[in-house]
């Protein structure tokens, strides 16, 4: 300590303790309060005097001391007309100023309402707006669509598509995946373990591994296509005769090796593969695949440069 | 140098001071090791197993309940049965009504945590016991307070020691707090609505935490350390008059900063600048305390190479300094605007809660044990040992929730050149995954000293009762002669 005038009083004896005892030994000096500490003491005490006249501070009746200090900003009403206001300090008129700062940015303006009036072939093609969108979209994709897609829009196989490969659920074109992004996505698959008996799902289940050859033709592939392709199964119906599936329907491409649902990549036998098949195909799909829809949620142009966003990701059609 | 007669140790009522420092040592290694497992959770989210009971969420206030409530709240029921009774030179009053402060507040805590783990809370932080437990806990603390002011009566001592007052304004405040910030209309068995609503509710939280930090986690530690550190050092406390003026400036203080909890926030903003102003003005007051402890070693600072019980005490009163600079330091606005909502607030609290509670709990629980069991401490060795992985353990702790705390801070604020935020929030996740790991390692650190405090504790009295039945062996052998 810096003061150490009681310490040298402590040891010629000059302090005294109170002159009380407790529990034998217990005793107290009688220093006076440290000189810096007793300074320190009325520093913040004359630090929030000050502070109390340049910010609200004491409630008097029903209103309360408003301050000294004022905030002026420029705010920007609907019809775009700015206004200048001036207010003693508070939070709203912070915030209002932030905001209004932030719509008058003349960077961000201009930006803004070249991609408004841009269509998506002009976006794609000028490569100081696609810089901005992926500005503007990094924030809005990660807050709003990576809690389920990844940060990356990578999915996670069996629950939310991958939006960086070629294979499009309901359609990859600029204005499909902003169709999907105002209106959200409910993906329907019927059950066939009522229909099917085990022995077909497994024929199935052969046929579809052959599509995109995971597994070679044989007798149990040629059942299956049978099934597939005729009234049993009836699967054509939804994923197409050539199994490249019906983006209108979201019914998926069986043919590419890309497989959203049923985790065929990560398992290591045939006899693997053709289980997680058959279970998929058994308990099909129902209420399991439901992407919102953000219109209303989000701004119609947070939704057009989303699309650009997402589209850029990769796989674009 | 004046002395007062000090009982002989029968004279008091050990018993129940034993009872509380037991389970003050089991709740926390239980309480701790809770700690740690979610502090793992959160840089391993697979530990959750998707069991619900084990979600962060539900484990959370199992913690923070098991080491405030349960390791402090049984820290600070022995030392102050303890230290009333010494100072007072007068056997505990009411002993039955101690007795079921004891097993009140045991069991108080035990049920609170199961009733977390199964998802029953009020869901207001510090406070999630729900009505019939708070009722259950107010009508332990009453009989805690009758105890203690009653033994106070009986003092065969003209003056109150200065840790009673502490003690006692802990008592009081905690009281006053419990039942303001409880006030609920119960709905059911397990469930019930705030009285309060919106910003009021808020406020009531906010004045509830943030003063049990001050009078559960400062004032009573506070008396804890004005018994402790003179008895340890031997020495006379540094100045009578600073207790008093720090004593009163801090009980009045305290109660008028809560609201640095919700800057920012729909909070009205005259209630902002109050609650930062009192908590600047509170810095000094809160150093009274430490400037009273450490300078009681003045002129006896080799004590520190000789006494590892007094290196755990001193040390405790350099991070309450530490950790009382900087929470008026955070209570500013601007500096709140960073720090708010981000793990910087986390590493404050546990500077405060593992470097000034747990680290003065356990010197004033070394210098118990010998006296409560009338034995010398089994290993001078392992209380270094437990105070290096304690030191080692809380500067992990701290330095890492600065890192992320910050740095999340910062990264929320950036923004490119259009104007649009840097990064996403789950970039500053993943930045904060290292620090989480620093700081899980950490809490492991701290938990392996409890463990070897526990060990050391246990073969203390495992000794005395080795020694004393040997002595009752001998007595017994010559009264057989006789």
């Amino acid at each position: 300590m810096s003061d150490n005038t009681p310490n040298a009083q402590q040891k010629s004896g000059a302090v005294q303790t109170t002159g009380h005892a407790w529990d034998g030994d217990l005793q107290e000096y009688n220093n006076p309060l440290p000189r810096w500490w007793l300074w320190c003491f009325y520093g913040t005490v004359a630090f929030s005097v000050l502070y109390w006249f340049i910010y609200p501070s004491w409630p008097v009746g029903q209103t309360w001391l408003k301050g000294f200090h004022t905030v002026s900003y420029t705010t920007v009403d609907k019809a775009g007309q700015e206004q200048e206001r001036e207010h003693r300090w508070n939070t709203r008129a912070l915030l209002l100023g932030d905001l209004g700062d932030a719509a008058r940015d003349p960077q961000r303006k201009a930006m803004l309402a070249k991609v408004e009036a841009a269509s998506y072939d002009q976006i794609v093609k000028d490569p100081k707006m696609m810089e901005f969108v992926r500005s503007v979209g990094k924030g809005l994709f990660g807050d709003n669509c990576a809690a389920c897609h990844g940060r990356g829009g990578q999915g996670v196989v069996g629950m939310y598509p991958n939006l960086t490969d070629d294979d499009w659920l309901w359609g990859g074109s600029m204005d499909k995946i902003h169709e999907t992004l105002v209106q959200g996505r409910n993906g329907f698959m019927p059950a066939f373990g009522q229909v099917l008996k085990p022995d077909q799902l497994d024929d199935v289940a052969e046929y579809v591994l052959t599509l995109s050859n995971e597994a070679q033709p044989g007798e149990a592939s040629e059942r299956g296509k049978a099934i597939f392709h005729g009234q049993t199964g009836g699967c054509y119906y939804c994923h197409g005769a050539d199994a490249k599936g019906v983006p209108s329907q979201g019914a998926a491409n069986l043919t590419d090796k890309i497989w959203a649902i049923a985790d065929v990549p990560t398992q290591k036998t045939l006899q693997d593969k053709k289980a997680v098949l058959k279970t998929f195909i058994a308990s099909g799909v129902n209420n399991t695949r439901v992407m919102p829809a953000w219109k209303g949620r989000l701004k119609d142009d947070d939704i057009k440069l989303l699309a650009v966003y997402v589209h850029q990701l990769g796989g674009a059609k | 140098m004046a002395q007062s007669s000090a009982l002989p140790a029968e004279q008091y009522n050990y018993d129940i001071v034993r009872k509380f420092t037991i389970m003050a040592m089991v709740w926390a290694v239980i309480g701790m090791s809770v700690g740690v497992y979610i502090a793992s959770e959160l840089a391993w989210p697979f530990l959750n197993f998707d069991i619900p009971a084990l979600t962060f969420g539900r484990l959370r206030p199992v913690h923070t309940t098991l080491v405030i409530f349960g390791f402090g709240g049984s820290a600070l029921f022995a030392t102050s049965y303890y230290v009333v009774q010494r100072t007072c030179q007068a056997r505990l009053a009411f002993p039955w009504l101690a007795e079921f402060t004891f097993w009140g507040w045991t069991g108080g805590v035990a049920l609170g945590a199961l009733t977390y783990v199964s998802g029953i809370t009020q869901g207001r932080e510090y406070a999630e016991f729900e009505w019939p437990l708070d009722i259950a806990i107010t009508l332990v603390w009453v009989c805690y307070f009758l105890v203690y002011v009653e033994t106070i009566r009986r003092r065969s001592q003209p003056h109150i020691y200065v840790a009673n007052w502490f003690y006692l304004a802990f008592i009081l405040a905690v009281a006053l707090l419990h039942i303001f910030n409880n006030l609920a209309v119960p709905f059911s068995l397990t469930q019930s609505y705030s009285l309060f609503s919106g910003v009021q509710d808020a406020m009531t939280q906010w004045w509830y935490g943030h003063n049990a930090v001050g009078f559960f986690l400062t004032a009573a530690f506070l008396g804890m350390m004005y018994y402790f550190v003179p008895k340890q050092a031997g020495r006379p406390v540094y100045s009578y008059r600073l207790s008093i003026i720090h004593f009163w400036a801090l009980i009045f203080l305290y109660m008028w900063a809560g609201g640095h909890h919700l800057h920012w926030t729909s909070l009205p903003d005259w209630v902002s600048t109050l609650a930062a102003t009192f908590s600047v003005i509170l810095l000094m007051p809160s150093w009274g305390g430490m400037i009273n402890g450490i300078m009681t070693l003045s002129g006896a600072w080799d004590k520190l190479r000789s006494d590892p019980i007094m290196l755990f005490l001193i040390t405790s009163l350099s991070f309450y300094g530490m950790s009382t600079f900087e929470g008026p330091l955070m209570s500013l606005k601007s500096v709140n605007a960073l720090s708010h909502y981000t793990d910087w607030t986390i590493g404050h609290v546990h500077s405060g809660a593992l470097g000034w509670v747990a680290l003065v709990s356990f010197g004033s629980f070394y210098h118990l044990f010998p006296r409560l069991y009338d034995a010398k401490l089994h290993s001078q060795t392992l209380i270094y040992v437990h105070f290096w992985l304690a030191t080692i353990g809380i500067v992990l702790y701290i330095t890492s929730m600065w890192v992320a705390g910050i740095g999340q801070g910062l990264m929320l604020r950036s923004f490119d050149d259009y104007g649009n935020l840097a990064y996403t929030f789950i970039e500053t996740v993943e930045f904060m995954h290292t620090p989480y790991v620093w700081r899980a390692l950490g809490g492991a650190f701290f938990v392996a000293g409890v463990l070897v405090m526990a060990y050391n504790l246990v073969m203390t009295v495992r000794a005395s009762r080795r020694e004393q039945a040997a002595l009752e062996a001998k007595l017994a052998a010559k009264l057989a002669k006789a």
